[in-house]
């Protein structure tokens, strides 16, 4: 199968996913440093080569608003934003999942004002984590464009839609070499979208009607079910794209974990530099690994519990900071583990919050910290 | 995209939100023979291209050691930085001068990437002014010349040095 490999920053490789995948809808607004996703599509469009309806409402919130119903005329619908835009659609993005809509988001990961900054950082999108959305986490542009794809294929599986993040400026705004499939390849992997309901005058279904309790307590019972089924349709669409184009991401990666005493976890760009400090560790002598999360949520906690057991120390690298608390992934990590038999003890340092820069030798020497000393149950601050 | 057209894998990536027009802005490049996954900024550079010599200093003049090439867009000699700016390997660059002379005005881009893969000694040139002449948006043939000529100038001041 022939692909082309050009130089693509992360945002336009989101927008290549997108217009292969073929939506008919797209509702978008501009934000830093989503943009170039939307002036790409754009592009596109102008150039008869993207057959979808391009929507400009005046907000976020009207965005998501318009891709709902888009969504439930049995369509498939893209959407893409950042930060204060995806907080203004906070409300919307749960009304997306009750009515089932497996709308496909991408996010940029950026810094929530005030004060107003640009830099990366996943508090906006670790802050839906209750909505119901499907969250991805890609490193690369390779791995934004690939997951724009698959996501549809998980989506559109169990009617929940997906949301894939990456962070601003390192992701978003890096140039680097992607591979591009063919239009036909993607044709074959996903098929054009047929759900069984979607709405059109003279079928008599609707969305929307006001229900009882019962109702209600079954249909937040429905997504619960439609969202345990995602980790195996997500290692399932990861394993198909890999089949067909020689890439596969996994829904969570171990890299070097083999034998490791201490495991890093984190998820994004910041997974990239851990790469480099697992392996200055390894050739060190310290029995190091990495676990990236790719698939936040559903959070796929039994591959979590079985790719970190026999670890003594798991160091959480959280590029997100909830007050009060701490880093998201370290809590929802120690949760997922609690109750293991020997579980390992969990680290959570607060790295990289507000974009501040994570080099790999800071990786290192944060591992070399966390394996000298007890996990402490209040979140560490380190640059 | 010289470089990857040679073969090389790129990583490149520019501070954006304060990019407008008048203000400091910064950007990046790794060049690696294998894929480059370390996703961070560079806080030690092999190499600085600095489009205003006014900009050579505090936090950007920081990144460099000893070792790192610095190319500057500036008519002042190298004695003069070498006398400024003890301890730094700096090779300046009449970016303006070269840009006006060949019709590009204050747009210095292509005559400074000229100079900077002459101190770099890659991409090579003709890759460069293939890559300029395909991507620049107009005066293709000028930004070459431009390109050419800036390479030129660097490349005597490292003859000279080297004698």
């Amino acid at each position: 199968m022939s692909t082309k490999r050009v130089l693509l920053t992360g945002n336009h490789a989101a927008a290549w996913g997108a217009r292969l995948a073929r939506p008919k809808v797209v509702p978008v607004y501009p934000i830093t440093p989503q943009t170039p996703v939307l002036e790409l599509l754009t592009e596109f469009q102008a150039a008869g080569e993207f057959d979808a309806e391009i929507l400009t409402p005046e907000s976020e919130h009207s965005v998501m608003a318009a891709c709902i119903p888009a969504s439930l005329t049995g369509v498939r619908v893209f959407t893409a934003t950042a930060s204060q835009g995806l907080m203004l659609m906070h409300e919307v993005l749960h009304y997306a999942v009750g009515a089932r809509a497996p709308i496909v988001m991408v996010n940029v990961n950026r810094t929530i004002g005030s004060p107003w900054a640009f830099w990366p950082d996943q508090t906006d999108s670790v802050a839906q984590r209750d909505t119901g959305w499907i969250q991805y986490y890609v490193e690369n542009a390779q791995e934004a464009l690939d997951t724009v794809i698959q996501a549809y294929r998980v989506a559109e599986g169990v009617s929940i839609p997906a949301m894939i993040n990456l962070d601003a400026f390192y992701v978003s705004h890096a140039l680097e070499p992607v591979a591009i499939p063919e239009q036909e390849l993607v044709d074959a992997y996903l098929p054009p979208y047929r759900p069984a309901h979607f709405l059109e005058p003279g079928r008599n279904e609707s969305w929307g009607n006001v229900v009882t309790q019962e109702m209600y307590y079954r249909h937040r019972r429905d997504i619960g079910a439609a969202m345990d089924r995602v980790p195996a349709l997500a290692v399932e669409a990861d394993r198909d794209w890999e089949l067909a184009t020689g890439r596969g991401w996994g829904a969570i990666e171990r890299y070097r974990c083999e034998g490791a005493e201490i495991v890093i976890v984190t998820m994004g760009s910041m997974c990239g530099t851990a790469r480099d400090a697992v392996d200055a560790l390894r050739e060190a002598g310290v029995a190091a690994g990495l676990v990236k999360v790719r698939l936040f949520r559903p959070l796929p906690s039994a591959a979590l519990r079985k790719a970190l057991a026999g670890a003594r120390d798991v160091l959480v690298l959280d590029r997100n900071f909830s007050p009060g608390v701490g880093g998201v992934l370290h809590q929802e990590l120690r949760a997922a583990l609690y109750g293991m038999k020997s579980a390992p003890q969990v680290h959570g340092y607060l790295a990289g919050v507000g974009g501040v820069n994570v080099p790999p030798d800071r990786i290192v020497h944060f591992a070399r910290e966390a394996r000298a000393s007890d996990a402490e149950p209040e979140p560490v601050w380190v640059k | 995209m010289a470089f990857f057209a040679e073969g090389r894998e790129v990583q490149s990536f520019a501070t954006y939100g304060g990019a407008r027009r008048g203000t400091p802005v910064s950007s990046y490049i790794r060049v690696h023979d294998k894929p480059i996954r370390v996703r961070c900024d560079i806080e030690k550079a092999d190499a600085l291209l600095c489009f205003d010599a006014s900009l050579l200093e505090g936090k950007f003049l920081a990144t460099a050691s000893p070792k790192t090439l610095i190319v500057v867009n500036s008519r002042r000699t190298p004695a003069q930085f070498a006398a400024d700016l003890p301890g730094y390997r700096v090779l300046p660059v009449d970016g303006i001068g070269i840009s006006q002379k060949n019709g590009l005005g204050r747009i210095v881009n292509s005559a400074l990437l000229g100079a900077f893969a002459r101190a770099l000694e890659a991409p090579s040139l003709e890759t460069l002014t293939r890559v300029i002449t395909e991507e620049a948006p107009k005066k293709e043939r000028e930004n070459a010349a431009a390109c050419i000529e800036a390479y030129r100038q660097i490349d005597a001041q490292l003859r000279k040095a080297a004698a």
